[in-house]
């Protein structure tokens, strides 16, 4: 069985591409929106101005492919293989026996990369250390001497293009060659940490100078996670050197291994990868992508009782014109379940942006998605923002801002042809006007001035349908919310709106069963708008 | 031998260098000025400030060739992507020709190998000089609620040299004011956090204090600064700042203040100065000591119900004596500009080191005039006390965020001219008759590329008289300590 570790190798690298492929997805989707890797000098000497500036480098170019989920999940269980077979040639100078051990390091990765904002930069930075380990034996057997002085040189490179992982480095080398070692190139790399503190001018705290700059996108929240992949690859170093030359049956150790390894796997699986986390991003990819009925069939079976669900629940209905028949069959999370109040985060005003934009507010949707990319904690721009900022720009004719925004994407790899062709339209008022969607949202805008107000929405909607009487949406949306308000009053003085516009045949089911629930205050069994008030109720009796 | 080798060495580099230079020959004629960005045309520079780098704008431009000649001496020639000069020939060149003007001839060769000349320009060197080390400025993405990755930076003018002074990277969720030095003087600057764990920096020459300016009797910290000349004492805006954003294609956001009073802060006791007259139910706000120190200048406007009345929100440019010796105000209050009567805002004055002039923005409404499309910098003669819009830097978006430089001839300003969105510092000087110069955008290393990939907007931007020194450390451990120096009133 000359090829069974290779083997073995593959297929776990298909095992990996299988589970991202089919099972997140949505977590692609995340880490793509939440960058915008570029194709110019700057951006990379942008990324190399700072500590393990190359991992995370070498991490963003390959998360840019994430937008095409095949590519992405390849490229994730390329990596993770990789770091499988250096691990294993690792160890396998001190312990040739530990072959199925070094899938702990790989998996040890995976774990951490359930938190969804770990980065891909850390096994990345692992890859390039273990790596540099090989390297570096092959290359000390050919220098008879001075190989001190390369370890050096090699640990204050490997700090500035890998960053802290380098620890990993000066542990594997010292677990190589001896504890005088250890000494010496730990006071190095301290020494060279301090004086990359002082090369950035102070302007990162010292502790993300031992945790990493960009291993995780919230600075100075280093996971135990994300320390622990590095370490296991010194700990897996550290255990082929204890067993090394030792007598241990091999059935004994291949089962122990084995164990430990499918124990370690399913954690990194059930542990590491939240469900509830997952759905909320599943829910957004699907949103992204305009994926309706998807949202509404698993809705149908399956739905979490929060807002951003609500929302993205709605706005599908909304889009495939159900709004009206069949909001209060779902969850919904009370006044906020079309639009949300913005949050400052990456991710919760994107239903909510999204909305704006399909109804024609088209400055609050810039408003949030310009919030969304501004919220992301390790500064990068997010592709898909950028991308409906220069929209929202090309609706409101502002073409200078437009220009600009579509000008960044020009140098990325997925949005430049769109962007190309977006940038045909720029100062071309009748093209745009004539463009399906955009045209459509330039006619669905407020035409006169006035402040937004959250906390009046319901106006909002309102005066946004009074514009435009073809704009269904709007109008959905608005006697939507006048329900979850409990407006009731409203609600029906404005049915004749929906008799007049609404285009419908008959009396859309929700409103007829929230019409019979407000008439006789409740007293409807099975009425899923009496539900939603009776909850409310409650909710608000709580409280 | 050895010479031998090294005049080869030399030839060959020359000739490398010759290589690389292309002739201009059989250029077309164009009756008309080039089309550049930035628009340096018939600005005025002062000598020894950075390399106007410019980008040729013309259809189909592959290759420019440029040359300025001093109308006192000296001659410089450049080729390449876009007009780049060597820092030290350009700084030697316009110190030649102080008082005069260095006219620029622009060729370019487009893509079928046809050279243009275009008429030439002149670009004037200022008599009046601009010593001061460079520039502070907060770079700031032109968001809405979020702030993104905020930062002061420091700019030397002379060269093309920025440095971080604090950024949202050194201090994780944090947001920060602009700082404000005294006049220009680096050794005393204050700024506010803002936030949990907020705080005013008071700097005075290294020494970090920060100090907690909210008291029982203030309503907020102190925020919108001003240092008196003396240095003891630092006014301060008492305010809460909202946004509320426009629902229409032509206005992005409403940036208003629901209260404002105004305090003087004594640094050296840590003691508030109030009067009534600055804590009216009025809103007043962004207060300057004038050149003296025995004034200070505020607007102040009606307690409108914002966001609602915004429209109505109109600021009066008012006055009040101040002694520095006792540290005490007046008790009368003088308006020079009424808002409300003539339907306008007069806000963010600005008065030079020198007792000259008073510069400040007027707009339709509003007191915060960066957000308004139509504020403009106007300027008042302190010894005549005539107005006038300075039209010669007025476009129409938002002119604000003014300054002086420490001999007061020049100013540095806040546009967004170039796009309605992105305020860009731009700088222009005054004479002593009040004629403001053709001004010019912050020189950057090949412009064009510079501002179009930038997302930032410059905010504040002040001159500082030398590099300032800065220990973003020491500002880190002590706002994560949250110790902070509670004020008294005095």
């Amino acid at each position: 069985m000359k090829y069974l570790k290779p083997i073995t190798t593959a297929v776990f690298g298909v095992a990996i591409f299988l589970f991202w492929l089919f099972c997140h997805l949505e977590m692609m989707n995340y880490h793509e929106q939440n960058q915008l890797f570029l194709f110019t000098s700057d951006y990379l000497l942008a990324d190399l101005r700072t500590p393990g500036g190359m991992a995370d480098y070498v991490s963003e170019f390959i998360v840019q492919f994430y937008y095409v989920p095949w590519i992405g999940a390849l490229l994730i269980a390329l990596t993770l293989s990789l770091m499988q077979w250096l691990m294993w040639k690792t160890v396998a100078k001190h312990d040739g026996r530990l072959f199925i051990l070094t899938f702990l390091l790989p998996l040890a990765a995976l774990w951490n990369m359930g938190d969804i904002d770990s980065l891909l930069s850390l096994p990345v930075a692992v890859n390039t250390v273990l790596a540099t380990v090989l390297m570096m034996r092959r290359v000390e057997s050919l220098i008879p001497k001075g190989k001190m002085l390369a370890d050096i040189i090699i640990v204050t490179v490997l700090y500035w293009l890998a960053g802290p992982a380098a620890w990993a480095y000066v542990l594997i080398r010292s677990i190589d060659s001896g504890w005088r070692r250890l000494l010496l190139s730990s006071a190095v790399l301290l020494a060279f940490t301090f004086f990359a503190h002082w090369l950035v001018g102070y302007q990162l705290p010292l502790g993300m100078m031992f945790t990493g700059v960009n291993y995780y996108r919230i600075p100075q929240k280093a996971s135990a996670l994300q320390l622990a992949v590095p370490f296991a690859a010194v700990v897996l170093t550290a255990v082929a050197r204890l067993t090394s030359g030792k007598r241990i049956a091999t059935r004994v150790s291949a089962i122990l291994q084995s164990a430990t390894v499918i124990v370690i796997g399913w954690l990194s699986i059930s542990d590491g990868f939240d469900p509830y986390v997952n759905e909320i991003l599943w829910q957004d990819s699907m949103v992204r992508q305009s994926r309706w009925q998807e949202i509404i069939q698993r809705a149908e079976k399956h739905q979490l009782d929060e807002a951003f669900s609500s929302e993205c629940v709605n706005l599908a209905l909304g889009m495939t014109g159900q709004l009206a028949d069949r909001m209060f069959y779902f969850k919904q999370s009370g006044p906020d379940a079309l639009l949300l109040h913005s949050v400052r985060d990456n991710m919760s005003d994107y239903p909510t942006a999204e909305a704006f934009y399909q109804l024609g507010m088209i400055n609050s949707a810039l408003r949030y998605m310009f919030d969304i990319q501004q919220s992301i904690l390790n500064f990068r721009k997010s592709g898909r923002c950028t991308k409906r900022i220069a929209e929202c720009y090309i609706i409101n004719g502002n073409y200078k801002a437009a220009e600009k925004h579509l000008n960044l994407l020009r140098h990325s790899l997925f949005y430049s042809d769109w962007a190309e062709d977006a940038s045909t339209y720029l100062y071309n008022d009748n093209k745009v006007e004539c463009h399906k969607t955009w045209g459509k949202l330039r006619r669905y805008r407020y035409k006169d001035r006035m402040l937004f107000s959250y906390p009046e929405k319901h106006k909002m909607l309102g005066l946004l349908f009074m514009n435009n009487t073809s704009n269904r949406l709007a109008l959905s949306y608005f006697m939507g919310q006048l329900l979850l308000d409990g407006s009731f009053n409203e609600f029906m003085g404005y049915m004749q709106w929906v008799q007049q516009y609404g285009g419908y045949n008959s009396m859309p089911y929700g409103y007829a069963d929230a019409v019979q629930a407000i008439q006789q205050q409740g007293n409807v069994p099975g009425s899923a708008y009496a539900r939603y008030v009776n909850k409310m109720m409650q909710q608000h009796g709580k409280n | 031998m050895e010479r031998i080798k090294r005049y080869t060495i030399i030839v060959a580099v020359l000739a490398l260098l010759t290589a690389c230079t292309e002739s201009v020959t059989d250029a077309v004629k164009v009756d008309r000025l080039p089309k550049i960005y930035p628009d340096y045309t018939g600005v005025t520079i002062p000598a020894g400030i950075a390399p106007l780098d410019f980008n040729v704008e013309e259809n189909g431009t592959e290759k420019v060739d440029v040359t300025v000649r001093g109308s006192r001496g000296g001659e410089m020639h450049t080729q390449g992507e876009w007009a780049e000069w060597d820092i030290d020939e350009w700084h030697q060149l316009t110190k030649d020709n102080i008082g005069g003007k260095l006219t620029v001839t622009v060729c370019d060769k487009n893509g079928e190998g046809q050279w243009r000349q275009y008429r030439t320009f002149d670009i004037y060197i200022s008599k009046y000089s601009l010593d001061d080390y460079g520039l502070t400025y907060r770079r700031i993405q032109p968001g809405y609620e979020v702030g993104g990755n905020i930062g002061i930076y420091q700019r030397d003018i002379h060269t093309f040299d920025e440095e971080a002074m604090m950024t949202e990277t050194a201090l994780p969720g944090r947001c920060f004011n602009c700082h404000t030095p005294n006049r220009t003087n680096p050794k005393q600057l204050t700024l506010q956090m803002r936030g949990e764990g907020g705080g005013t920096l008071v700097q005075k020459d290294g020494k970090q204090t920060w100090i907690n300016t909210k008291t029982d009797s203030t309503k907020a910290a102190g925020s919108y600064a001003y240092w008196h000349p003396d240095g003891r004492y630092c006014a301060y805006a008492v305010n809460s700042v909202h946004q509320s954003f426009f629902t229409d294609k032509d206005r992005n956001l409403e940036v208003y203040h629901p209260f404002g009073d105004v305090m003087v802060l004594d640094t050296e006791t840590n003691e508030l100065i109030l009067s009534p007259l600055l804590s009216t139910p009025d809103v007043e706000i962004f207060p300057a000591f004038s050149a003296d120190g025995n004034t200070l200048y505020y607007s102040t406007s009606q307690n409108c119900n914002v966001p609602a009345e915004y429209e109505k929100v109109k600021c009066s440019l008012c006055k009040i004596a101040f002694d520095p010796k006792t540290g005490q105000f007046g008790n009368k209050v003088d308006t020079l500009l009424n808002g409300p009567t003539t339907n306008k805002s007069y806000v963010l004055v600005r008065p030079s080191y020198d007792g000259r002039w008073l510069m400040y923005c007027v707009a339709d409404r509003c007191n915060f005039p960066i957000s308004q499309r139509e504020s403009d910098l106007w300027l008042m003669n302190l010894r005549t006390g005539e107005t006038r819009a300075i039209k010669e830097v007025n476009t129409n978006e938002s002119e604000s965020y003014h300054n002086w430089s420490s001999n007061s001839r020049w100013f540095v300003y806040s546009s967004k001219g170039e796009n309605g969105m992105y305020s860009l510092a731009y700088m222009a000087s005054v004479d002593d008759n009040g004629r403001v110069t053709k001004p010019f955008l912050l020189p950057q290393r090949n412009p064009r590329k510079y501002y179009r990939d930038s997302f930032d907007s410059f905010n504040c931007p002040d001159f500082t008289l030398e590099k300032v020194d800065f220990d973003i450390r020491t500002a880190s451990k002590a706002i994560n300590s949250d110790e902070r120096v509670q004020v008294k009133i005095k």
